[in-house]
């Protein structure tokens, strides 16, 4: 007698043994895949509620003082501020190429500024021989910073506008 | 004819290239304007007589810079120079011959930086008024990298001494 005549089932044993968990893995993937759209789904809507949220609190809080100053607000500065310097490719600019000059001795750095637009390109060399370069959005950084690369940023513009502004009463007079 | 006519136009290149940046480097060394001038000619004198050919011109920057500290570096050791003090250049006055291609809001630093001892003065001036990297100072005053950085870190702290002490210890 043949273990396929005991089992009766018209397929051999070994036909047996891999269809089940094939098909039991099968159910399984499909299960798995429902529940994870499931999730994503809940997912998804928990981040609308929870921004909707959010943005309501910071109207809130920005209605009621005018600007924001509590500890949302400070969260809220501190994405801004990421937001306006971000990191650039360095370009080794040249002290004659640059719109202004920091020259730290006893920081151990330098800067060098170049402004493009609303954009101020910075470049900064540190002693320790790094160098690394940033592009501010002139437009997003808060007037009274104490950000370094912000303020150095601000110098810049404001000496170009300042330098143009000149040069143009002189080509008036 | 024609080659000493290249030649000639390429040494009047050269000159008009290295010659304002040499004369800041020698000056920061030697303080005195008529010197640093010398000092200047007669590094572009021994590149001209210097027959080898120079690999490009990142190399021949740094030979020129390399040259220029040396002979600064001769002159200041000779017996003559220790004998005689300088009358008309007073160290004050120093930062304001320096002529940088550019305006700097401090001149008390650039002071301080001039009185350092000669190994962070040139490491110093370099990295910071001439813009040069480390890699690129290693090169010109034949150092490792790691001297460098050793020296720009003592050298700063060197200068926050002159400018709240006064004058360094070891001058």
């Amino acid at each position: 007698m043949s273990v396929q005549e005991i089992g009766g089932s018209g397929k051999s044993g070994k036909e047996r043994l891999q269809g089940y968990p094939g098909r039991k893995r099968k159910e399984h993937s499909e299960r798995f895949q429902e529940s994870l759209m499931q999730n994503l789904k809940y997912q998804e809507q928990d981040g609308r509620e929870k921004a909707g949220s959010e943005g309501q609190r910071i109207d809130t809080v920005s209605m009621e003082k005018g600007r924001l100053v509590t500890g949302l607000g400070i969260r809220v500065n501190a994405v801004t501020r990421r937001e306006a310097v971000q990191a650039a490719e360095v370009r080794h600019m040249s002290y004659e190429e640059s719109d202004n000059i920091e020259i730290a001795v006893t920081e151990g750095y330098t800067l060098k500024g170049k402004l493009e637009g609303s954009q101020v390109y910075v470049e900064a060399k540190y002693d320790d021989g790094r160098l690394e370069a940033y592009r501010v959005d002139m437009e997003r950084v808060p007037q009274q910073t104490q950000h370094r690369i912000e303020r150095f940023a601000m110098e810049t513009a404001e000496g170009m506008k300042s330098s143009e502004t000149e040069e143009e009463r002189e080509e008036n007079d | 004819m024609e080659q000493e006519f290249a030649r000639e136009l390429r040494w009047n290149n050269l000159a008009a290239e290295y010659q304002t940046m040499l004369y800041r480097v020698a000056f920061a060394n030697m303080h005195n304007r008529a010197d640093a001038e010398d000092v200047v000619q007669e590094a572009f004198l021994r590149y001209m007589k210097d027959e080898k050919p120079i690999a490009n011109k990142e190399h021949e920057k740094a030979w020129l810079i390399r040259t220029t500290i040396r002979i600064c570096m001769d002159i200041l050791k000779s017996s003559w120079r220790r004998r005689t003090v300088p009358l008309e250049e007073s160290m004050p006055a120093a930062s304001r011959e320096v002529y940088l291609p550019y305006q700097i809001r401090d001149d008390r630093t650039l002071e301080a930086v001039l009185k350092l001892p000669v190994h962070y003065r040139n490491a110093i001036y370099l990295f910071y008024y001439e813009d040069y990297s480390i890699q690129e100072i290693a090169g010109a005053l034949n150092e490792k990298e790691g001297t460098i950085k050793t020296r720009l870190r003592r050298g700063r702290e060197e200068v926050k001494k002159i400018l709240t002490e006064g004058r360094p210890e070891n001058l």
